[in-house]
Formats: structure tokens, sequence, C-alpha cells
């Protein structure tokens, strides 16, 4: 019982630890998490991972067996904006995503996009951070 | 004597230590008196602190950066130089934002007129008499001392990396641009890579990761002011270069004759995965597997997980040692490029210790 005590805080110091490590490379590379929704009340978890090859800029959504392919994702450095555009699958058919969000806070390790989501006819707004 | 006569003047803070330039304002100066409180004698850098009383009297103790202390020693000031209750004049660079420290750039004992903490600072080419490398039994070249002797390098001359094809491109010890128009010319950067240098560039280097006790991986390990050593461990096919700044660590370069791994295949490290191989009297290391949790050189020059690294070492004289980088990170960079600068060696010392620590403040 202690020892797995010991363990459980050993293994949240050493995830504090990580996480309070900087990404110095590609400012889009890793994993984020957030949400997106119409409204504060409507909200919808997002897990978005990115990895950059040299020439694109590749992504998926929410991975796993429900996850969605990013068709594109567009870094503008002159104002640290990003678009992104995937195909999600609805309920009710094929439900295009757009996004454009604002780079901040680059430099941090938990740097954030921020900006409009729209999801089929849906409009709004959504919130990542790097993990 | 007449090497001593080659030696240039200065005081020891103004050269010793990198990430100056996001603390200190190098646009101003600012001239303090007060009474001496406390010295602070520790690696890497050395402080006093003062008591100034302002015009309207009131009193405030003032942080005076005065130098790297092993330098400052080897020029025989000690901690005793100054005592609690002497008076000084202090002539520095004021710390950017409120707080009360100050890069000194001269000290005065008030009732002595002595200059305080001055040192040389940087030896003039060609001034230090050299001899020959010292060399193993079998004629390689030695990258540390001779038997029975210490020693380790030290860099000098500019501390940055650029390409080396860029002529003129002025910045300081810490990487930083005097001119941000010159960002081209330091390494062909791709636009991503060409926009978070100048941002970091902007923005004076704060967010570097060396200030959060990261280690100084690729050639900056060869950049830091209290310089690195070479253990050349050939029984065990391998040399470990060990860091005199960045956080007491070492680097393992594998000269055993095995093989380069694969990118995808190695743990990605700060310093890499590092095969070494002999061509005549020039050690060429190839390297790959480094994470992205670090900048590689001084100035904040990005880099990816696909970074590689071919580092040539040579060792002409018993004094010099030139390092040269090649830098190949196709998701960073254009094409490969090429840097690189001189060490020196300084006889007859070891590396001294020295521990970051993060959020230290004097």
């Amino acid at each position: 019982m202690r020892k797995a005590a010991v363990y459980l805080i050993g293994s949240a110091l050493a995830l504090s630890a990580l996480s309070a490590t900087a990404q110095e490379g590609h400012p889009l590379t890793g994993t984020w998490s957030g949400d997106w929704g119409p409204g504060a009340a409507q909200r919808n978890h997002i897990t978005m991972v990115m990895a950059w090859d040299g020439k694109t800029v590749s992504g998926t959504i929410n991975p796993g067996p429900d996850a969605i392919p990013v068709n594109a994702i567009a870094l503008d450095v002159t104002k640290w904006t990003v678009r992104f555009e995937a195909d999600a699958k609805g309920a009710s058919g094929p439900a295009r995503i757009t996004a454009e969000g604002r780079l901040d806070d680059i430099a941090s390790a938990h740097r954030t996009i921020s900006g409009t989501w729209q999801q089929g006819t849906t409009k709004g707004d959504f919130k990542l951070t790097r993990d | 004597m007449r090497c001593a006569l080659a030696l240039l003047i200065v005081l020891a803070s103004a050269v010793v230590s990198a990430q100056r330039s996001a603390i200190y304002d190098g646009e101003r100066q600012v001239r303090l008196e007060g009474a001496v409180t406390r010295v602070e004698w520790v690696n890497p850098s050395a402080f006093v602190f003062i008591d100034v009383r302002d015009p309207g009297g009131v009193v405030a103790n003032w942080a005076i950066e005065v130098g790297n202390p092993i330098e400052l020693e080897r020029h025989k000031w000690t901690r005793r130089s100054l005592r609690i209750g002497d008076i000084v004049t202090v002539d520095g660079v004021p710390a950017r934002g409120p707080s009360h420290q100050v890069l000194a750039r001269s000290i005065v004992h008030k009732s002595s007129g002595k200059r305080l903490f001055e040192t040389p600072a940087a030896r003039t080419a060609g001034a230090v008499r050299s001899a020959p490398p010292p060399r193993w039994p079998d004629g390689q070249v030695r990258l540390g001392p001779a038997p029975g002797q210490k020693g380790y390098w030290s860099p000098i001359g500019p501390k940055a990396l650029v390409e080396s094809t860029a002529a003129n491109v002025r910045m300081n010890d810490d990487g930083l641009l005097m001119n941000l128009a010159d960002a081209d010319r330091v390494a062909p950067m791709l636009p991503w890579a060409k926009a978070v240098y100048l941002l970091r560039q902007r923005t004076l280097l704060k967010d570097d990761p060396m200030t959060r006790c990261m280690p100084p991986g690729g050639p900056r390990q060869f950049q830091m002011p209290n310089g690195v050593q070479f253990i050349e461990q050939r029984d065990l096919g391998r040399i470990l270069v060990l860091m005199g700044g960045g956080n007491r660590n070492w680097r393992v370069i594998y000269t055993d004759g095995r093989p380069q791994g694969q990118a995808a295949e190695v743990v990605l490290t700060y310093y890499g995965n590092s095969v070494g191989r002999w061509d005549k009297d020039t050690l060429v290391v190839d390297s790959i597997g480094y994470n992205e949790r670090f900048w590689f050189a001084n100035g904040g020059l990005p880099h990816t997980e696909a970074l590689h690294l071919v580092e040539r070492f040579s060792r002409p004289d018993l004094n010099t040692l030139r390092y040269e980088v090649t830098v190949e990170d196709p998701r960073t960079y254009t094409r490969p490029w090429t840097g690189g600068w001189t060490l020196q060696w300084v006889a007859g010392e070891d590396i001294e210790e020295y521990f970051c620590e993060e959020g230290r403040t004097p």
C-alpha cells in the first residue's frame, strides 16, 4: 500500500516535471487539448495531435477509433495564426470542420491556440492548449 | 611578461556569463555609491551588496554582479577583497525593470581609490606561446592534458553559432544580434524557424531553456563560459565531455567503432547519440537523436528532432582546439550549413563546480 502511494507520488512528480518542460521546436508540433462549442454551456472536448515533417504540418483530431484526420493545417508565421480543415463524421452525415485561431504564448510549453470553429453549420469558438 | 602585456584588461563580469542580455539593459548606465553589506562569492557569478541612499534619504540594498569567482580568484581577487562596511563607487549597467541590480563595469574603493575585481579577460591571438599537442603513445592527438598535467578548454572570441560564410554578423556573447536584419545571414532558416528565432531575439532571449537549467546540448556545450573538459577513456571506447557550464553534466562520444543508430530508434536526449572516429588528427563526431527541449546554440537558433550534427575537433597545437560543426535539419533549415569557433587551453586547472539553480536570485 505504502509502495503504491510512493509510486503514485513519484509518478505525479515525474509527470509534473515533464509538463514543465517546454518544446522548443516547431511551434505546432505536439499534443493539444481543449474544447470547442457554440457557447459556454455546450462544449466538446478536442484532443489534437500535430507534427511537422519539414514541408507540411499533419494532424489528427481525437486520435483513436473516432479519429478525424486533418486535411490541411496552415501556419502564418507573420501573424502567428493557424487555420485547419477536416471532415468529421456527424450523426447526420459528414460535417466539414474549419477552424482559424491565433497562436499565443509561443515560448511556453503550454502555448495556446484560440479562435473560431465551424463544424457543419454550427459556429463556435475553440481553445487548445499544448499538453 | 610579454604574454601578460598582451592581455586585455576588463572587468570579468563583462564576459563570463551568458544570458545577460535578458537581465541587463545595455542602453543604460548607473553610478552608485554605498557601503558593502554582503559579499556572495558563488559560481558562476559573484555579487556584492551595497546600501545606497537616494537623494530623498531612502536606503535601498543593491546587488552588484562582479564576475565569475573562479576567474576573479585566478587573478588574486577573493571574497575578502572587500569588507563589510567598505564604501565603494560602482559604475555599471542596471537590470531591466524595477529590481535593484547592476552588472558592474567598474568598482572603486572610495578611501583607497583602488579599482576592484579587474581581470584579464581575453588573450590576443598569438599572445600565448604554444607547443605541439600532446599525443598518446600511438601518436594520436590527445584532447585532454598530457599525463600528469591538467587543463580544460575555454571558448574565446564570438560565442554564437553563425554560418561560416557570413561575414560581419555582429552579436553579443549571448548571441543577441546587433541588427535583426542580419538574421538571414546567421543560418539558412525555413520561414517558421526564422520567425521563432526573431521572436526569441526580440524578447532578448528571456525564454532561453538554460535559464531554467536545461542542459546546453549540441554546439552550445562548447560556448559555455566555464569551459569543457575531455576525458578520453580509450579502454572503454568513449570520450566524456564534461561541461563547466549548464548543470554539471556530461556527454558521451562513443569511439568503439559502433555504427550510428537510426534516428527513429534512438532515445531522444539533450546531448544526442554521438559516435566518433579519428580522421588523422581530427575527431569527427556524428550525432543524432536530439530532443526539442533546448537551444543548441546561444542566440536561440531553433531545431527539431531531425537535427543531425557532424562535429570536427582538431588540435593543431597545445593551446588551440578548432571546433567546426555542420548542422543538418531539413525541418528547420533549407540546407546543411557549417559554423565553428576556437577554444583555448587553460593549463593547470580543472573546470570548477557549478550547479545551475533555477530561479536563483542574488
